[in-house]
């Protein structure tokens, strides 16, 4: 019985390979934030990699933040996510420029 | 005067002398020079309803978890949470009305300040940080699947929660690494919410950057009745080129020691319709040993178990979940469905002045 249950549990975890295998493409985010970025000159290549490689370790990161929020969210992440000093900086000209 | 009513005044005043304070610092604090980030305080949290069924037991689990956020300028962040979890069930089990009551946790409430990048202290009730679960995926809107590990409780007890003084930061950062700590210690309490045991610990990790993989321990020492020691080892992979993500821990104590290990494969990069494009799939694995009778939150006996959910993404911050697990020991094997939706909220408490 739990050789069975080891060999449906191997079959779900792969299955997300196949697809993932054959898909082979570059990443897009489609996030409204990202595009914010893009459209101000503030280090967007450093900043945007800072949330890129941050934002979705946990979470799904969120599409849009208001301005008056961001400091706040951002403050409460870097606790969470044990997150630099110059990190949060850059998160910060990323998401409200 | 009653009690309860001088409590309740208690706690109606200090909250409203904190979001005060909190705008006054706001309103004393330079412009910051390169960004328009604002804080004002805010509520956010967790919403949604589960419907469970459990080797043919049905509960209803409809939760709220508001996440209260105040800032008091950029160096001091108040935040607490506090989660509402109903549970219905019907009355014979299979059969008869559904009853049931609502729970209710403070599951931290706590003062953050951040001195620099080294050094961020955390006083009041703060979650205990052991492993990767219960401080990052516990929220109902996080979470690919709504039951949590078997091994969870290894490391948490007894309330998920510690009270005393958390230190964390990062020791080192580099482009092509960042290395954190973690390092805790709470006091035992028996105040109602505030219910926590005496424990220490600490949390080491590593996190690469460029292949977005972090790998991680952490160790407790329970400090009360039976002292005992508990590991953890994690790992978290999210590679850059695929909406793939992993997560993966092992724990050990004296009461068993197991592993869980959980893949989601988001179709958002598929040349398909929008529609397959919300599709999220997850499949988790679990393996526990029972050592010394199992106990404190654990099986008594060897278990294994299998999840696999399918979720459906309506925006980044709803979405419909599914799950099937199957459970697996030699006293019985049985089936678990959940079904139901989740919605994470975010709400500035007031408007910004206009610069
Ligand atoms: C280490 C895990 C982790 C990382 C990394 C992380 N988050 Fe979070 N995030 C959480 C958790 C856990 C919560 C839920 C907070 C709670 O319930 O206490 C959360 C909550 C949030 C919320 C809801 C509001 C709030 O503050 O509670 C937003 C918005 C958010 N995160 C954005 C972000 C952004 C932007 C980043 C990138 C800097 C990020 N997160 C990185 C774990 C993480």
């Amino acid at each position: 019985m739990i050789n069975k249950a080891i060999c449906l549990s191997a079959l779900a975890l792969l299955l997300p390979l196949p697809i993932y295998a054959g898909k082979a493409g570059k990443a897009q985010d489609t996030n409204k934030a990202a595009s914010t970025s893009a459209q101000n000159n503030v280090q967007p290549d450093a900043a945007e990699r800072v949330f890129e490689t941050n934002c979705a370790r946990c979470h799904m990161p969120p599409s849009a933040l208001s301005q008056r929020t961001t400091g706040t969210v951002v403050m409460h992440m870097r606790m969470r996510a044990r997150l630099s000093q110059r990190d949060e900086q850059m998160l910060l000209k990323y998401l409200a420029p | 005067m009653p009690v309860a009513s001088i409590k309740q005044r208690y706690v109606a005043v200090t909250i409203a002398l904190c979001l005060a304070a909190a705008h006054h610092g706001r309103a004393q604090q330079a412009a910051e020079p390169d960004n328009h980030a604002g804080r004002v305080p805010v509520i956010s949290g967790g919403f949604g309803y589960v419907h469970n069924v459990s080797g043919g037991a049905t509960s209803l689990i409809p939760q709220i978890n508001p996440v209260l956020l105040v800032p008091f300028g950029q160096h001091v962040l108040l935040e607490s949470r506090t989660d509402f979890t109903g549970f219905f069930e019907r009355q014979n089990q299979t059969s008869g009305p559904f009853k049931g009551k609502v729970f209710k946790t403070v599951e931290f409430a706590q003062l953050d300040w951040f001195a620099n990048s080294h050094i961020m202290a955390a006083a009041g009730r703060y979650l205990l940080p052991f492993g990767i679960y219960n401080e990052r995926f516990q929220p109902i809107w996080i979470k690919n699947l709504q039951d949590a590990p078997i091994t969870a409780t290894i490391g948490t007890r007894t309330s998920g929660s510690g009270d005393g003084l958390m230190l964390r930061g990062v020791a080192t950062q580099r482009p092509q690494y960042s290395l954190q700590y973690t390092a805790y210690f709470s006091a035992h309490s028996k105040i109602n919410q505030l219910q926590a045991a005496r424990v220490a610990g600490a949390d080491a990790s590593i996190y690469l950057p460029q292949a977005r993989l972090e790998l991680g321990t952490s160790y407790q020492r329970f400090l009360e009745g039976h002292r005992i020691n508990s590991v953890a080892t994690y790992a978290s992979w999210q590679p850059s080129s695929q909406p793939f993500d992993l997560k993966a821990e092992y724990d050990h104590s004296h009461n068993g020691h197991g592993y869980w290990l959980e893949t989601a494969y988001s179709f958002r990069q598929l040349s398909a319709p929008h529609f397959f494009q919300r599709i999220q799939t997850v499949a988790r694995i679990q393996q526990f040993f029972a050592s010394n009778g199992g106990g404190n939150g654990l099986p008594s006996i060897d278990t294994q178990r299998f999840d696999f959910g399918l979720n459906y993404y309506i925006r980044d911050d709803l979405r419909f979940i599914s799950s099937y697990g199957r459970s697996f020991s030699s006293h019985t094997d049985s089936n678990i469905w959940n079904i139901g939706f989740t919605y994470r909220f975010l709400f500035p408490l007031w408007p910004e002045k206009r610069q």
